[in-house]
């Protein structure tokens, strides 16, 4: 059965189910669209499940030709890094979803166009032909744009197509690079497409070509995670974004960039990647730090939190670059705890803002005695968040920094201060927003009901769970990453250090083993 | 090859016969449209039949050439060529007819009287524009570049009590009569350095090349430029646009949608046929021109779309855009005639519709276009604000639309003759267009104080569908038509 097919079809299918639903019964399109945004978890469930654990090929390959004349491939597969961008996307969709019940207008609209966003990053994390991953890439664009241009707030006309934008322009810089891989590919290898993955993977580039074609790769991904200093859209369409809105631009969007590094500059460019590591992954750590401290001032807590996306994904780029099995490791981590622990933090704006129409921290005060479940929600999604030991966020950030301490140890050093930093922005605006006084505006407000509990506790399971036991997602993970590894070590003269690598059974290796379970089982 | 085969020429046959019915009809029913109306739709669709005819015809080996002064001369300078070319266009150019026929359906019941004169000349200009991708004669393509062009100078001028209008024919009139003497000047010094007047048979420009010797390269390169010149006013293509946006704003929305799309059509075929089909062999002559001519195009549409205030002004500067981005097909070579087709067939959907929309939300006479006046329309009338956004969308380029694969078919071709710097600027316009399209689309989802709907016919709705649903379909499953493309080459 062609279930990724079949993934990627649900949410476009159900798109089309929503926009026919009478125009009288407006109360059926919530519902609808919950039922059909479930469907892919259940798909993605199945997939993690059946997943070959240490198998490092894509799984659940599909391929066929779609043309001839344009050479064009629909092969889609799995490995251990899309998996947990599927699930993530998949089990995000539903829980966004859920929380849009304050969106009235045009409701039928707006469900339609979550869905086609769902189908749409399903396509970006399957695909596997580079043209159809651009196509997937940039149509994300357009619903994400509809979203926050319609249903923002404030000063959405200038949020929604600064996004696009910025965006765009990298994706211009994607195509470019996309045809010109492809246009050299195709000249050596006679292949079903130019742009199928294994057909570029074939190519021998010379070093300065690598490094154009990384430059015109990583400048669309760059803009997209944002990296340090490509990041100006982000806090603006973060917080004009309506609640689900933020909720996928933070929880999945962002990891289109992460991923597109991971997938694409380091196994197409390994010459050039090695070359510019150390540059970007110094981008990559003066963005923890320049978006945590922009975090500490802002007093809007929506912005708030959209600067600590900006610290966050810093951690990943850092991680993707110090090339070692732990950093990417603890980079795919990282992307799926960002996007349980952010996209916890915006749901619980979001209800928040449903009932004051107001982010600023000034506004609030003393709200753990008017609200205590939801203030003991936050504290733990920004705990989660900070990275305290025993939630998610600290198994990620702490594996990219134990696994970029061999290779980038001064960058790891400045990176670990984020982890304070973080510790800083979410506690005192916890302090200032939930401590203290009541502020006479937020009093008698209701504590959470029974269907924002059940919005967030999938979160704060999944939040805990991975915290206490990562050991099902990083067993997935390492053989992907090992690849990738594998391929740059072939390619380029970088070793990676051996430190954690697959098991051997000689004494030295199992020492190092030791270590390897080390800084996953004890904290 | 026969000389007398009335299906090379059936295109053209079907629309003089359908335009003199039309008159003739009109006589008896006058002003009642519902009597004389579908002949005209009718002809435009039977017309696009006879296309897919020669279409079939052709691949079943049955084109060649036609028409000449006697039997034997047709081998040696034929006036009429039947090819995958020719019929492409003529499907194309047929139910681009057809749907700019139901676009104008409001203007024509503005018109009264008139009506009939103006469908009428709807057929006769679209006649003109195929005559000029199914001849391999340079002076037959200026004959249907004339017969197009004058209809059209008249369908601008068609609402002469509307301020603009007059002057709009005016202008397009001055200066499009000025390219087709420079397009006719151009055909003459070709004339002179080869001595043929014909792409194919014995005696044409083609043979020329093969075995003699060019001795007056000047007077060839002269007279293939200003031919080009005279084609690039014709598609407005920057630097010789400026009429465009004057014309476009003036002249009725009702009609604008017809000029842009077909003149594109048959002004592509034409530069195909002499320049890739006639002239391949100067090809390093051309086409560094070519390529100047479309990265001008691409950066001058795009930057002047970005300030502009009016929607019709807006598309004609993103017509010179896209002229731009369709002329770097033309760089390519033979290699760059499927992306090409695959182009300008589905803008022209696309334009069409966009100017029928535009036509429905202003009132089809009407001069005045601000973007302001699409203000709200989200809510005025959500069915043509979001297929005005799929049309928007398809045209910006955006995936999954008919605008995306047109693109990237077009830069995969022009990236692979080894034109990277167009294509990186391509890509680059494309995203700044996004800015002026998206900017459509931001103004229909702004809430306006006027919050009375708007009403819009049922032959505009479903010219409107139509287009949108050609932008849609041949964005997500493109494969049937880049099959046909790809067999739409020149005898």
């Amino acid at each position: 059965m062609p279930l990724l097919s079949i993934l990627i079809a649900i949410p476009f299918l159900g798109a089309l189910i929503v926009a026919l639903l009478p125009k009288k019964r407006p109360e059926l399109v919530l519902p609808v669209g919950l039922g059909v945004s479930i469907a892919p978890l259940a798909v993605a469930v199945w997939l993690t499940a059946e997943f070959a654990v240490g198998d490092p090929s894509f799984q659940f390959g599909e391929l066929f030709v779609i043309s001839d004349v344009f050479g064009v491939s629909w092969r889609l597969g799995v490995d251990g890094i899309s998996l947990f961008m599927v699930g993530l996307t998949a089990l995000l969709f539903p829980i966004a979803i859920a929380a849009s019940r304050s969106v009235t207008d045009r409701a039928k609209t707006y469900m339609a166009l979550m869905l086609i966003l769902e189908g749409a990053v399903f396509g970006v994390f399957l695909a596997l032909d580079l043209l159809v991953f651009f196509a997937f890439f940039e149509i994300v664009l357009i619903p994400m744009y509809l979203l926050i241009r319609i249903w923002g707030s404030g000063n959405r006309v200038y949020a929604s197509i600064k996004f696009v934008l910025f965006t765009a322009v990298g994706s211009a810089f994607l195509l470019a690079g996309i045809i010109a891989l492809g246009i050299l590919a195709g000249d050596t290898a006679g292949s079903l497409s130019a742009f199928d993955l294994p057909n570029v993977l074939a190519v021998e580039l010379s070093e300065t070509t690598q490094l154009w074609l990384f430059l015109a790769f990583g400048i669309a991904f760059a803009i997209k995670i944002p990296l340090f200093p490509f990041h100006t859209w982000l806090p603006d369409a973060h917080t004009e974004a309506p609640t689900a809105g933020s909720v996928i631009l933070a929880g999945v969007l962002l990891k289109l960039g992460t991923y597109g590094l991971l997938r694409f500059n380091l196994t197409l460019f390994p010459d050039a990647a090695v070359d510019l590591a150390p540059y970007i992954a110094a981008l990559g750590v003066v963005g923890i730090v320049y978006g945590a401290a922009a975090a500490i001032v802002q007093p809007d807590i929506k912005r708030l939190v959209a600067y600590s996306s900006v610290s966050h994904m810093g951690f990943i780029v850092l991680g993707t670059f110090a090339f070692t099995t732990q950093a990417l490791q603890g980079s795919v981590f990282t992307m799926i705890s960002h996007g349980l622990t952010t996209g916890a933090l915006f749901l619980l704006i979001g209800m928040i803002y449903d009932r004051t129409h107001t982010r600023a921290i000034a506004d609030y005060g003393g709200l753990a005695k008017v609200m205590p479940v939801y203030a003991g929600i936050f504290l733990f999604s920004a705990f989660a968040s900070a990275g305290l030991p025993g939630l998610s966020g600290f198994i990620g950030e702490f594996t990219v920094l134990i696994g970029s301490y061999m290779t980038l140890p001064v960058l790891a050093i400045v990176a670990g201060s984020g982890v304070i930093l973080a510790a800083i922005y979410l506690l005192w605006a916890y302090e200032r927003m939930f401590m203290g006084p009541v502020n006479s505006k937020i009093e008698g407000l209701k504590d959470l009901g029974f269907r924002e509990l059940a919005i967030m506790i999938p979160l704060i399971v999944l939040i805990l769970g991975l915290g206490v036991y990562p050991k099902p997602v990083m067993e997935r993970i390492e053989p992907s990453v090992n690849v990738i590894l594998d391929r740059i070590e072939s390619a380029t003269e970088f070793d990676v250090p051996e430190y954690g690598r697959e098991p051997a059974p000689t004494i030295e290796i199992d020492h190092s083993d030791d270590g390897h379970s080390d800084e996953e089982g004890d904290h | 090859m026969a000389n007398g085969s009335l299906l090379a020429v059936g295109f053209e046959v079907v629309l003089l016969v359908g335009a003199l019915v039309v008159l003739l009809v009109a006589v008896v029913a006058e002003r009642r449209r519902q009597v004389w109306g579908p002949v005209v739709g009718i002809t435009f669709l039977l017309a696009a039949a006879v296309g897919l005819w020669q279409w079939m015809t052709v691949q079943d080996g049955g084109g060649g050439l036609f028409f000449s002064m006697s039997d034997l001369a047709i081998l040696r300078s034929p006036m009429v060529v039947m090819d995958g070319f020719s019929a492409f266009a003529a499907m194309v150019l047929g139910l681009v007819g057809f749907v700019a026929f139901l676009g104008s359906w409001d203007l024509q019941a503005r018109l009264g009287k008139r009506a009939v004169e103006f469908s009428a000349l709807m057929l006769l200009g679209v006649a003109g524009l195929h005559m000029m991708a199914g001849t391999p004669n340079l002076v037959v393509i200026f004959i249907g570049l004339e017969t197009a062009s004058i209809a059209f100078y008249v369908l601008a001028g068609f609402t002469r009590t509307v301020k603009g209008s007059d002057e709009a024919a005016f202008k397009y009139f001055l200066l499009g009569s000025l390219a087709s003497a420079l397009f006719l000047y151009g055909v003459a010094l070709t004339f002179a350095s080869t001595g043929s007047l014909t792409i194919y048979g014995a005696d044409s420009i083609r043979n020329f090349f093969n075995l003699e010797l060019v001795t007056e390269p000047g007077i060839l390169l002269v007279g293939m430029g200003l031919m080009l010149v005279g084609l690039m006013f014709k598609i407005s293509a920057a630097p010789f646009h400026q009429w465009a946006p004057d014309v476009y704003q003036g002249a009725p929305s009702g009609a604008v949608g017809l000029m842009a799309a077909g003149v594109k059509v048959a002004g592509f075929a034409a530069i195909g046929r002499i320049f890739v089909a006639g002239f391949i062999s100067q090809i390093d002559a051309w086409a560094p021109i070519v390529a100047t001519i479309a990265a001008i195009s691409m950066v001058v549409g795009t930057v002047m779309a970005l300030v502009q205030t009016d929607i019709k002004r807006l598309l004609a500067y993103s017509g010179v855009a896209h002229a731009g981005y369709l002329l770097t097909t033309i760089v390519a070579g033979a290699d760059g005639l499927p992306p090409m087709w695959f182009y300008v067939g589905t803008y022209a959907f696309m334009i069409v519709g966009a100017f029928t929309v535009v036509s429905v939300v202003n009132g089809p006479g009407s001069a005045d276009s601000s973007l302001d006046s699409f203000k709200g329309l989200a809510r005025r009338n959500p069915e043509m604000a979001w297929l005005m956004a799929i049309l928007m969308l398809g045209m910006s380029g955006m995936p999954f639309f008919a605008g995306f694969v047109g693109k990237a078919f077009a830069f995969v071709t022009v990236a692979d003759a080894g034109y990277l710097w167009l294509v990186v600027l391509g890509t680059l316009t494309t995203v700044i267009g996004l800015a002026f399209y998206l900017k459509v689309v931001s103004t229909m989802f702004t809430d306006a104080e006027r919050v009375e709907p708007v009403e819009a016919s049922m032959p505009a709705r479903f010219a409107v569908v139509i287009a949108s649903v050609v932008t849609l379909v041949f964005g997500v499953v493109p494969w049937p038509l880049l099959d046909v493309v790809a067999n739409a080459f020149p005898f």
